[in-house]
């Protein structure tokens, strides 16, 4: 056989060439994590999100590495960044890290797969970590799945309510209690941002509130502490068992609380329709809102004039923290969340990691985190019971007894499910909420729709019928695991 | 009778010439070939065969179940599927003849010889080297209801801005999505056309002027077709581009409002990076390389028609 390169056709190697190329373009390349086990055993690598805490904890690690002798390695990821990273080295098998940060909705997933440990044995085995000292219901929403402990909280967040105290004066406006009422509804709220609409401020106008629009995990966060405090749920049954995950978005709470973010949209800078997480926060910041209510590490970040500028924002000394309010006639659920600290199963140095997890999550490295005064003092996101009593915390963080009472009332497990294949459902109900705010269809309309979507994408994750064994997974059960390993 | 002949090693030398003069181009092609086949046509394979299967990294590690096309169906029964299929062509289609249209107009411009025209051109090639989600992050804050220098601008000309703002209104959201990517990429169009423009003999415009023909004439009936071959070529790598833009839509509208600047890279990213629905993404791929092949397909064949290429 003979190749005569002069009468090669142009064409066909150019089109081959063109075909390789587009399809090349249409396959995602996975991330090539470093060797962790090629590193020195004195190490600790650590791979965390750049949500508030990082800041803090990254300050104090010096202190870590004098007391144990371990280097820290830390890296900071964005949010889709660090899962995208997480996910890729585990399905490869190299993860390149002893500690990463987890968030509260990755846990069931990354124990199912085995992609961490459960450190129910290091925490047996460990007499002064106290784990008494933590918010049950945090452990219980963040922390813990099927009877094990995945991960420690390092950051928890609750959701409650921030106001203007200067606007509320001026227009005579009654404060917000800051304490859990019956009195205290969302229709009550609705009111008092009613009461502020049209009106103006320091000669600037004012929005009585703010949202957060964005699909689908941003407007997911704000609007499922709505329909959870209405007794909105899911599935037909999960956390406790039996689980079953037929979508239950028919129920008239999910409608209703529709029609109060819209009405709250309707009361908050139209723009408010792309807001994510700390635009929302931080437009608070700007002086022109009201009320609203979000996740508490805003609680301080509205005293940055930006997210983690460090810059003092005009309302710095105008706004007080109140309760979230509750719907007549039923309990209230608050959204419990945050990050927490596991070590990956490919990890080779799994007590340095442990070592590091119990240090981040002790009592007096949080203590530290949160007297760390760069940035305005910007960490109060404890998880310990011992911290929303300390003086010396609550006099930089005044509001600390009403963070503490939502976290008591927190149930994360209802809010935003931390199911197999959660996110596919909440990037449907994300557009749908979104589509709701700009659109003029029926609720009800909307929410069947979407119904059927969740039950078709959950029907084809083989979730309805769960073909997996369930679990009883409640407060009481999480209560009691806490007691045994606790007292090992 | 067989007869065996035995060479000595000096008399297999020339067999051993001749096998390595006969195969030289194949001995040159194959490390890219293999590298082609390793990089390229195993992950497509292996995708077409992930396509085909229940993989969900949410509910378990491994493939977990043989489902036939129940993947594609799904992909193609979705709604935001097929929301983000016409975004991605208007964007492509609108994105693509846009800045070429402007490219060629500033590259016949850069073609005349005015005072500041080697600045115009350093400059020019600028936004063009910056990384697409920062351009991303640079225009949501030049489109920012509150401010931004684009919001103002407008407003400014008494034309209606929105008032959830420019990104935040269906009717402007995927508009200004494209005109993040005409302001981006249209230089690469004036740079590649001047370049080409530059490579067209003088005698040949200078015999049309001679000729009486107007500068029209010349562009249509000289220019045009003398740099037609870079044009196609350079047309068909941006359609390839923006069809799959992703990065610009993640920072400034994540898809919405609604689905209205959803395009399919933001859907595979979200599938197979959020969602890690390996199954469903790798049958999203398929359906997208498919789509892209056949435009392109069709495209160089009615481009390249009349020619050898």
């Amino acid at each position: 056989m003979t190749f005569d390169i002069g009468n090669m056709s142009r064409r066909n190697m150019l089109k081959s060439a063109s075909v390789a190329t587009l399809l090349a373009s249409g396959v995602g390349s996975l991330v090539a994590p470093r060797d962790a086990g090629a590193q020195d055993t004195n190490t600790v690598r650590v791979l965390s999100v750049e949500d508030p805490f990082f800041f803090s904890m990254k300050a104090m690690i010096p202190e870590f590495e004098k007391e144990t002798g371990i280097k820290v390695e830390l890296e900071s990821l964005s949010y889709d960044a660090l899962q995208t990273r997480l996910v890729s080295a585990f399905v490869a098998k190299t993860s390149d890290a002893d500690v990463i940060a987890v968030d509260q909705m990755w846990l069931g997933q990354y124990l199912d797969n085995g992609w961490i440990i459960s450190l129910n044995d290091f925490i047996a085995k460990d007499s002064d970590i106290d784990l008494s000292d933590f918010i049950p219901e945090v452990l219980y929403s963040s922390n813990m799945w099927r009877g094990q402990i995945g991960t420690l909280p390092v950051a928890a967040y609750a959701q409650g309510v921030m106001y203007r105290k200067d606007i509320f004066d001026n227009f005579g406006i009654a404060a917000p209690p800051t304490k859990a009422s019956e009195d205290w509804t969302w229709t009550k709220y609705v009111e008092t941002l009613k009461s502020l609409e049209g009106k103006s401020f320091d000669g600037k106008p004012l929005f009585p509130t703010v949202i957060c629009g964005s699909q689908p995990s941003p407007i997911t966060h704000m609007f499922t502490q709505l329909s959870v405090s209405h007794g909105a749920n899911w599935f037909k049954s999960f956390p406790g068992a039996p689980w079953d995950f037929s979508p239950q978005l028919t129920a008239p709470a999910w409608a209703k609380s529709v029609e109060i973010y819209r009405q709250l949209y309707k009361l908050s800078p139209p723009e408010a329709i792309n807001y994510v997480w700390f635009d929302a926060g931080t437009r608070f910041a700007k002086g022109d809102i009201g009320m609203f209510y979000w996740w508490t590490p805003y609680f301080y970040l509205v005293k940055n004039s930006g997210y983690m500028t460090g810059k003092k924002s005009d309302v710095m000394d105008k706004y007080a923290t109140a309760a979230l309010p509750k719907a007549d006639g039923v309990a209230q659920t608050v959204s419990l969340g945050g990050w927490s600290l596991g070590v990956p199963s490919s990890s080779e140095r799994q007590d340095n990691g442990y070592a590091f997890i119990k240090w981040a999550t002790s009592k007096v490295t949080q203590k530290k985190m949160a007297q760390w005064p760069d940035l305005n003092y910007q960490f109060s996101d404890f998880a310990r019971v011992s911290l929303y009593e300390d003086d010396e915390v609550k006099a930089i963080y005044p509001y600390l007894d009403v963070q503490y009472a939502m976290m008591k009332q927190g149930n994360g497990k209802i809010t935003r499910p931390p199911v197999p294949g959660y996110t596919a459902v909440e990037s449907v109900l994300g557009l749908t909420l979104n589509q709701l705010l700009t659109g003029s269809e029926d609720p009800k309309t909307a929410l069947e729709r979407t119904n059927s979507l969740f039950e078709s994408i959950l029907k084809g994750n083989l979730m309805i019928p769960y073909q997996k064994e369930s679990f009883a997974d409640t407060l009481d059960g999480a209560n009691a695991l806490i007691g045994t390993l606790g007292k090992a | 009778m067989h007869s065996t002949i035995i060479r000595s090693p000096r008399a297999l030398a020339p067999v051993r010439r001749g096998f390595v003069r006969r195969n030289l181009p194949y001995l040159l092609i194959a490390p890219s070939v293999i590298m082609l086949l390793a990089l390229i046509a195993y992950p497509l394979l292996f995708a077409l065969k992930s396509s085909f299967y229940f993989w969900n990294l949410q509910v378990g590690p491994e493939p977990m179940a043989f489902v036939g096309l129940d993947n594609y169906v799904q992909a193609i029964n979705a709604f935001d599927f097929r929301a983000a299929l016409t975004n991605t062509l208007i964007l492509s289609v609108l994105g693509t003849a846009i800045e070429f249209g402007l490219g060629l107009a500033i590259a016949l411009v850069l073609l005349k010889t005015l005072p500041g025209m080697n600045v115009v051109r350093a400059l020019l090639i600028l936004p063009t080297t910056i990384a697409p989600i920062v351009v991303g992050f640079l225009f949501r804050y030049l489109y920012d209801p509150g401010g931004g220098l684009l919001t103002w601008v407008l407003q400014s000309l008494w034309l209606p801005v929105p008032a959830e703002g420019i990104l935040g209104s269906p009717s402007t959201a995927l508009a200004a999505i494209l005109f993040v990517d005409i302001w981006q990429w249209t230089p690469f169009f004036a740079i590649v056309l001047y370049a080409s423009l530059l490579a067209v003999p003088d005698e040949i415009i200078e015999a049309a002027r001679l000729d009486r023909a107007s500068a029209w004439t010349i562009l249509m009936r000289i220019k045009l077709p003398l740099i037609r071959r870079t044009a196609i070529i350079i047309v068909m790598l941006r359609f390839m581009q923006i069809f799959n833009t992703f990065d610009t839509v993640l920072v400034l509208t994540r898809g919405g409002p609604g689905t209205t600047t959803r395009t399919l890279g933001y859907s595979l990213y979200e599938q197979g990076l959020v969602n890690f629905n390996v199954g469903l993404v790798s049958a999203m791929t398929w359906i997208t390389v498919l789509i892209v092949n056949v435009i392109v397909a069709l495209y160089v064949f009615f481009a390249f028609r009349n020619e050898e290429w």
